[in-house]
């Protein structure tokens, strides 16, 4: 597989991230971001014996790991797509109501995706570079806008339901594309604890960028919003007759796709070193199975429990396993 | 493509043989003149394809001194005697087949043959018609250069020689084509371009075997990558002085006789919204011109889409009077918005090829017809509504201001207007991954087609984000290679 920059590394993974938070369901509050920051941290943590092993010369040499990486990538694709079909319902899509139209909607993003795969990850983290920095200008000018509509004691005024540790929790979930971290920092020119590094960092700004937005924008009406950052896109307007939700809109639809199309590639070399002779259908295999597992999955985002056990053993877990292996063997 | 029995048939010694051989291969083509005559005791006879050369010159130079020789005691000694002693022309090639004396003979040459000879001697006198040196027709510029390529290859060599003295330029001619023999041209800068990426450039001409070239087109096929791309990975010109800023950046250029336009390879995206007028004015009315073209092509792309798609489904994004301004409009016209815009840029298409393909001055006429009469009477009768036509007129207007990028953009406006006309904004995010990723994919020699963007190289924004000023961009010593991946 073909070797990409550490900006490409960054953009692939923040594109994930960002769509992930876009699609954020309940209360956001300072609790949340204190929460969010310190998952993130968490995160950073956990991440060590992956990036110890990578600087120690590791691969994904064994059949086991890429097996579980695999299924790890296709549960959270198909959580990306069942994530897309919640917000939809919020941010008109047209022809996206019921199961046929959640299923044309998928269709439509798997062909895209389909199309991404085959031209390769190098293609994909050049094109991610350039999505993340149309996101970033997108991004900026919400944040800005957002300043004129500000409403500072939101942030005393909008509340969490839960505890911090819940928030961090739910923060430490968020990054489900983690499994992608793992497979994409392997293929990143650099040292990996600076690759990392600067990825944690990125995230952590962008989280709390996102997030502080949406509660000075819409902090007020927080219990009504069912995703806090949709809607504080929807409210900072920079200009008072005109609306730039279209920007959000395209923003959003190209996340989607590039988040998706991540887990598409990733899955799909995985698939390909597991079974050596399937070459010709491993994107859209994977594309199936996401979508299938996004049929299975929709509606339990509250497991959130669940969700932070899958993300800790796809990023502490196997790669704790991984290297006292390679220590053990270096050993003998 | 077989070569012709001919081609490599050597020069047969006797001469009424070989005049009747070479009436045989010609099939008596009237332009091809064979003059017989004697000098020095050998009976010869000079070959011209009439119109090719220039008669004065053929007559002053070639013809006064050969028939003056004392007689020699064989034809072998004639030619040694010609080719030592006389300096008839500049370009004198020794011929021993049939396949370079046609060739030659095609090209101007003046051809030699003698009896008890199995060769021939050429002279260069051509001396064809060709059109004059004129402004580009394509490449408009304020404050540069007004000379544009022309049809003839040597012209268009020298140009570039008239621009890059420097002994480093290297023009190698070759022949392709099985049956038109047409001469190409490579043309580069050898301490600028990697011994690598010239092997890998012949190799890919090595694989033409086309009877005939008539244009770039036959010929970019085979210098661009296999993949389907949207936007060409190499680019014309028809100006010598922006061929001659390439050559400097370390490009390779190509020359088809025939054809008044060179193509450059690699060619970057970013390239295509640069003009020489660009280092003619000052940086920041340059850079403020570039961000006018980006928004352009943004513009002639999008435009008709994001019109459909927010007019038939996020009517809430638009503040109010706009909306009552459309809806007002729009209920007056029978025809749905995609429906209508598909019409209007269908028929724009429709009159602009007809403007190309008719007589100028008939085509000023289909202007008039289409532009006043239709175009007019259509928002009268109420069948298309004036916003919509604003907006499409407006984005192909757009497209004009890059015209290199305007076909790739002629079919993306259709393609995303179609988009978003049947899944609103998601779809033209939808096919907006597409296309970038596609545009991102087009690579060739190992170029990529979106650097300095993507793959992000800091040192290319000073020509692409903003246009920095000469002194700066003189210490950056830039060549193309930096991008190599």
């Amino acid at each position: 597989m073909s070797r990409i920059s550490r900006n490409q590394f960054s953009a692939l993974l923040l594109i994930t991230d960002a769509f992930a938070l876009f699609c954020l369901m309940g209360n956001i509050s300072l609790i949340t971001i204190a929460g969010f920051a310190a998952g993130t941290a968490l995160q950073f943590i956990m991440a060590f014996p992956i990036i110890r092993f990578y600087s120690c010369g590791g691969g994904f040499g064994s059949k086991w790991v890429q097996i579980i990486y695999f299924v790890y990538l296709i549960l959270w694709g198909g959580l990306l797509f069942a994530m897309q079909w919640d917000v939809s319902q919020f941010i008109y899509i047209p022809y996206s109501e019921g199961f046929r139209g959640k299923l044309l909607i998928s269709g439509l993003i798997a062909v895209v995706c389909l199309y991404i795969s085959s031209t390769g990850i190098k293609t994909l983290s050049r094109a991610a570079v350039i999505a993340a920095a149309i996101g970033a200008v997108c991004l900026f000018i919400v944040a800005v806008s957002s300043l004129f509509h500000a409403e500072w004691e939101n942030f005393s005024r909008a509340e969490s339901a839960a505890g911090i540790s819940e928030e961090m929790m739910k923060g430490f979930v968020l990054s489900g594309g983690l499994g992608s971290f793992v497979v994409l920092l392997s293929m990143t020119k650099g040292k990996p604890m600076k690759n990392a590094a600067i990825y944690f960092l990125e995230k952590l700004i962008l989280t709390v960028v996102i997030t502080v937005t949406a509660i000075i924008v819409a902090g007020g009406i927080m219990e009504a919003a069912d995703f806090p950052i949709v809607t504080a896109a929807q409210l900072s307007q920079p200009f008072p007759v005109q609306r730039i939700d279209s920007l959000f809109l395209m923003i959003f639809a190209i996340f989607a796709v590039f988040s998706i199309a991540v887990q598409t590639v990733t899955s799909a070399y995985l698939l390909g070193e597991i079974f050596p002779s399937f070459r010709k259908l491993r994107s859209t295999a994977s594309l199936v199975l996401m979508i299938g597992a996004a049929f299975a999955l929709h509606g339990t985002g509250r497991y959130i429990r669940i969700y932070s056990f899958a993300v800790a053993a796809a990023l502490l877990v196997v790669p704790s396993i991984m290297l006292i292996q390679k220590k053990i063997i270096k050993g003998r | 493509m077989n070569n012709p029995d001919y081609e490599k048939l050597p020069i047969i010694r006797d001469l009424s043989q070989n005049i009747k051989k070479i009436k045989e291969i010609s099939g008596g083509s009237s332009d091809v003149l064979v003059n017989e005559f004697v000098t020095g005791g050998i009976k010869c006879a000079m070959l011209i394809c009439e119109g090719m050369l220039s008669i004065s010159v053929i007559t002053e130079l070639v013809f006064e001194p050969i028939t003056h020789i004392l007689p020699k005691k064989d034809s072998r000694e004639l030619f040694n005697h010609i080719q030592d002693n006389l300096l008839l022309s500049t370009d004198r090639p020794e011929i021993n087949d049939y396949g370079t004396l046609f060739h030659l003979l095609n090209s101007g040459f003046a051809v030699l043959i003698a009896d008890d000879m199995d060769k021939a001697l050429a002279f260069g006198v051509q001396g064809f018609f060709t059109r004059s040196i004129q402004e580009p027709s394509g490449e408009g510029n304020i404050m540069g250069a007004h000379e544009g390529f022309v049809e003839t290859i040597r012209i268009n060599m020298s140009m570039i020689r008239r621009r890059l003295k420097s002994p480093e330029l290297v023009m190698e001619l070759f022949v392709k084509g099985g049956k038109s023999k047409t001469d190409l041209c490579l043309c580069y800068m050898q301490d600028r371009v990697p011994k690598e990426l010239m092997d890998k450039i012949r190799s890919s001409l090595d694989k033409i075997e086309l009877e005939s070239i008539l244009s770039t087109g036959y010929i970019r096929p085979f210098v661009e990558n296999d993949k389907f791309e949207l936007f060409s990975s190499t680019g014309t010109t028809e100006r010598p002085d922006v061929l001659c800023s390439k050559l400097i950046e370390g490009r390779v250029a190509l020359f088809v006789d025939g054809v008044p336009f060179a193509i450059v390879i690699p060619r970057l995206f970013c390239e295509s919204f640069q003009t020489l007028d660009d280092y003619s004015f000052k940086p920041y009315y340059a850079t403020f011109i570039r961000w006018i073209k980006y928004g352009a092509f943004i513009i002639s792309v999008l435009l008709p889409a994001l019109y459909a798609a927010i007019v038939m489904y996020h009517p809430e994004l638009m503040n109010s009077t706009l909306l009552m301004l459309l809806v007002e409009s729009e209920k007056n016209t029978p025809f749905s918005i995609v429906t209508e815009s598909m019409g209007v840029l269908l028929m724009y298409e429709i009159i602009r090829e007809a403007g190309i393909r008719l007589p100028k001055p008939v085509g000023g006429a289909v202007s008039i017809v289409s532009g006043l009469i239709i175009g007019d009477s259509a928002v009268k009768s109420g069948l298309i509504s004036t916003p919509l036509l604003t907006m499409t007129a407006l984005a192909v207007i757009s497209g004009f201001v890059v015209p290199e990028l305007n076909p790739s953009v002629t079919l993306l406006r259709f393609a995303f207007l179609a988009a978003g006309g049947i899944f609103g904004l998601f779809g033209i995010g939808l096919l907006a991954c597409a296309v970038l990723v596609n545009i991102c994919a087009t690579e060739d020699y190992g170029f990529p087609y979106t650097a300095p963007l993507s793959p992000f190289k800091a040192g290319g924004m000073g020509d692409t984000v903003i246009r920095s000023g000469m002194k700066k961009m003189q210490s950056r010593g830039f060549t193309v290679e930096e991008y190599h991946e």
